[in-house]
């Protein structure tokens, strides 16, 4: 667990960034998901997707409304070409962060969001996927899938080649699979998804010698079958980052991730190599002549670590062109900042707060509801989720650039996301007559409701600090709660640190009542990853029979039919208003401000644009006067 | 009447007390005088006020007041949480300088009682007392308050004061123990001795008396630099909670750049109210310094 999370500096830290475990790229929402704290988040995924040749929106002009308000409907996620590229060209990237990137430099060993970020330039998952994170058959490789949806069918393109020129091969993605699999493998990504591969678990146990579900057809193809047929397969589920194993091939897998092929010298088949790398603050990438998608058009990129304090500095005087994220609570004092161009794109994330409802069964895996908890009144949680003003959250400390939430499926997937269910809005009225009618009532006269047998009702609110406005934040909710006659108390009287705090709600402290924490959905909707009755990181520890047939059924193959799924997840989102055992607070945008001097850039999912086809305008950025 | 004014002239002339001494001094020297005069209107200004402020509804998050400029309904403007900058200032003074006088005091009686007895006594007494010092100097004091900061279930001023003074009372031992080692040769001692005075009578009653300018000094000095502590922890981010308006909670506000860039009236007060309070302390207590030392006095 601890090795998922990552620490953080916060002596030195303004806005506290907090990294999350991003190994998502490819993945289900199943595992790799690391709750972020109510900071942004620094997930970018470059989504590699339909060859839609360059459908550039134009950037409305004036991104403010006139009550210094902004709308994440305002934004394009795409800065296309909108001035004459040079040829070549070199451009500066900012990572954001507070602290060094750890630099396992393999999307099959890598750990953390900072290293993703400075993996993506030089390396690339086989198979793309658009805007509804589906497969495409654009990327690297084709892949068709058979008729009982069991077995995946993958042809690498005859021009892809590792940076050495070697020709990436059907080998070398059977080599990933086992090296993941194999028992000395210390990284994360021996998970759910994998595990789904037929014959991965004999492999993992040493039962077998070779995995039964993969067969090698020719030296560009392979067919990969699977246990059970699921969408999520489709939208995530088949592992598509090659191991090169004329290079790996030699070594111990436990050496792997400490060798200098992973370190210093790292290979890839992306359209960027990497020159050098300063460890944990820089990185110098060429352009990859043999590109597949062909040539970029950019000859050099330099990565460099840029802490957030520091970040609107640099991108005003053109130090950097680019940055991996921006954050938020400084974008409306520098929205007019000339030299940029913003992009936003709505985060696959929510904030919520939960209530602990149960406790984990260690030795069974699995959440066991205890209907005897403190929250354990449904009208209670509905009553604390319409006490609170959310809108006015957003757009009072947000600027608008966070909104209400409504249910547990965001928007950023827009086919799932159920728009017209109102999720439990704010109604403080409707907050009293619930607690009145469930028997919570103030008996002793001190303003606060004692609860139905007349014992007094303290609930303890476990949240987390770092993030700009993480205090005022708890501060209005508990007051809000108040309004409604319910005496919540900081745990402890505090904001608790990131790492603590989740060890305490992963640990089901008998002190925590309800909790605020944040969550990145996978590309995959399945809720599973973080609902679900034997998920570790349902930490609300709350389970029922609805919810497990519905995530179940999301999975099933009879959701294979768009319209099932779609039906199915609609349920889930209605069972959640019902039953609350947790509600979303808001849903976040992310900006990502651009140097004008760059051409066809893009944030988000599906937008078809790929970094080889970056350039910029200009031999240097363009500075803020 | 003769005899009336022959018993006025037979008053004896009393060498000057070493209050009088202090009180002198700092008349003499008007920067101490208007510092000392700030210090005591400032105290009673933030203590007299905060009597009728109301905290709770200060550090009261207000949705619709966020990062307002200093206007007429908001004297110094308000934060990002939309709570009065001017109320916290207030609360916050007092709260730092009850921190600083807490642990001044706290951490004073523990180093004057474990400097005398270790002076006075000597010997083994002295060396164990003096052992155990020296395990606190060297202890990383401030990783170790931050664990305990954390680690405190009920973290205010009270516990605060407590957890900073465990650490800071050695400086003040040490010195006070010098002085005590001197002062117990001298003759009086050994008189007070021989007529059989109790070790606890002659230390309460006769030492500390005489080392008491010391004291006052030091203390004074020390109270200077205990009113930044808090302020320090503060901006490391160990501080109070934001309901529990500090100094120290209001000059970190500017470490976020935006509001160091934009918005002044959050930070600029308090930093400000810092430097003059550390600065008018110490020019008392310098004053007072000089009138322990008689060739450095001015009066």
């Amino acid at each position: 667990m601890s090795n998922k999370k990552f620490r953080w500096l916060f002596f030195a830290l303004v806005t506290a960034f907090v990294m999350i475990l991003a190994a998502c790229n490819e993945s289900t929402s199943q595992t790799e998901e690391e709750p972020e704290t109510e900071t942004e988040s620094g997930e970018t995924e470059t989504n590699e997707t339909e060859e839609t040749a360059e459908e550039t929106e134009e950037e409305p002009e004036d991104t403010e409304q006139a009550d210094g308000l902004y709308s994440i409907d305002n934004f394009s996620n795409v800065k296309g070409e909108d001035a004459t590229p040079i040829e070549g060209g070199e451009l500066t990237f900012g990572l954001v962060s507070d602290t060094a990137f750890d630099g396992i430099l393999n999307f099959n060993f890598y750990d953390g969001d900072p290293d993703a970020q400075v993996l993506e330039w030089f390396d690339e998952g086989m198979l793309t996927w658009d805007e509804n994170y589906v497969y495409t058959n654009d990327g690297a490789a084709t892949y068709t899938m058979s008729e009982d949806n069991k077995t995946a069918t993958i042809t690498i393109r005859d021009n892809v080649n590792w940076h050495d020129g070697e020709p990436v091969k059907a080998e070398d993605l059977l080599f990933a699979h086992e090296v993941i699999a194999d028992p000395e493998y210390d990284g994360v990504r021996f998970d759910g998804t994998l595990r789904n591969v037929e014959g991965i678990e004999e492999y993992h146990n040493g039962e077998a010698d070779t995995i039964s579900g993969i067969e090698i057809v020719d030296e560009k193809t392979l067919k990969i079958t699977y246990k059970e047929a699921t969408p999520s397969l489709i939208t995530g589920g088949i592992w598509t980052y090659p191991l090169a194993k004329h290079i790996f091939g030699e070594m111990n897998v436990a050496d792997i991730p400490s060798s200098p092929e992973v370190r210093q010298n790292p290979i890839g088949f992306g359209p960027f190599k990497v020159e050098s790398i300063v460890p944990g603050e820089s990185v110098v990438y060429t352009k990859n002549e043999d590109y597949w998608r062909g040539e970029p058009k950019l000859d050099k990129v330099t990565l460099k670590v840029v802490n957030p304090n520091v970040v609107v500095e640099s991108l005003k005087n053109g130090e950097v062109d680019l940055v991996s994220s921006f954050p938020v609570d400084q974008f409306p004092d520098n929205a007019e900042m000339a030299n940029v161009t913003w992009l936003g794109v709505t985060d696959r994330a929510y904030t919520y707060i939960g209530f602990k409802l149960g406790k984990w069964d260690e030795e069974n895996s699995v959440n066991v509801y205890d209907p005897e908890s403190k929250m354990a009144n449904v009208n209670l949680r509905k009553a604390m989720a319409h006490a609170l003003d959310n809108n006015t959250v957003g757009e009072r400390f947000y600027h608008g650039l966070r909104w209400a939430g409504t249910t547990l499926i965001p928007p950023s997937h827009p086919e799932y996301h159920d728009s017209e269910n109102p999720g439990l809005a704010y109604d403080p009225e409707l907050a009293k007559q619930l607690l009145d009618e469930a028997g919570y009532v103030d008996t002793n006269g001190d303003n606060f409701r004692e609860d139905p047998e007349g014992n007094e009702l303290v609930i303890n609110f476990a949240s987390m600090s770092g993030g700009e406005i993480a205090e005022p934040l708890v501060q209005y909710y508990i007051q809000a709660w108040g309004q409604i006659g319910l005496n919540v108390q900081m745990l402890d009287g505090r904001l608790h640190e990131f790492n603590s705090f989740y060890d305490r709600v992963e640990a089901d402290d008998e002190a925590i009542d309800i909790y605020q924490a944040a969550w990145s959905v996978g590309i995959d909707v399945d809720p599973g990853g973080l609902w679900g009755e034997q998920t570790f990181y349902n930490m609300t520890r709350w389970t029922n029979e609805e919810n497990t047939r519905l995530i179940e059924e999301g999975l099933s193959e009879a959701a294979f039919d768009l319209e099932t799924r779609i039906k199915t997840y609609k349920d889930w989102q209605q069972l959640m208003v019902e039953e609350v055992p947790a509600f979303p607070t808001v849903y976040r945008a992310i900006l990502v401000p651009v140097n004008n001097r760059v051409q066809n850039y893009a944030i988000g999912d599906g937008t078809g644009i790929y970094r080889h086809q970056l350039a910029v305008s200009a031999e240097a950025a363009e500075t803020a006067e | 009447m003769m005899l009336q004014s022959e018993a006025v002239k037979q008053k004896p002339m009393r060498s000057p007390s070493s209050w009088s001494i202090l009180w002198r001094e700092i008349v003499r020297d008007k920067l101490a005088l208007i510092s000392l005069i700030f210090l005591v209107i400032t105290m009673a200004f933030v203590y007299g006020i905060s009597l009728i402020l109301n905290q709770s509804e200060i550090v009261k998050v207000d949705l619709f007041a966020i990062h307002e400029p200093p206007s007429e309904n908001f004297l110094l403007g308000t934060d990002y949480g939309g709570r009065d900058v001017f109320g916290q200032l207030i609360i916050g003074t007092r709260n730092s300088i009850s921190i600083g006088i807490l642990v001044t005091l706290i951490s004073g009686i523990v180093g004057i009682i474990m400097g005398v007895v270790s002076g006075y006594f000597g010997g083994t007494v002295d060396n164990i007392l003096m052992r155990i010092l020296d395990f606190f100097m060297i202890l990383p004091t401030l990783m170790i308050v931050i664990v305990f900061v954390s680690v405190v279930p009920n973290y205010g001023v009270m516990s605060f004061s407590f957890i900073m003074s465990a650490f800071l009372w050695m400086g003040i031992a040490r010195l006070i123990r010098s002085k005590a080692l001197q002062e117990k040769e001298l003759d009086y001692v050994q008189a007070s001795k021989t007529l059989g005075s109790s070790h606890l009578k002659i230390i309460f009653t006769q030492v500390l008396p005489n080392i008491s300018s010391l004291i006052i000094v030091t203390m004074t000095l020390n109270l200077a630099a205990n009113i930044g502590l808090e302020s320090g922890l503060s901006f490391l981010g160990f501080g109070f909670p934001e309901s529990t308006p500090s100094l120290g909670t209001l000059v970190s506000y500017a470490r976020n750049p935006q509001t160091l860039e934009y918005r002044w009236w959050i930070w600029l007060p308090a930093s400000l109210l810092i430097l003059i309070l550390m600065l008018s302390i110490n020019n008392v207590g310098q004053a007072l310094k000089r009138a322990t030392d008689a060739k450095q006095r001015r009066g």
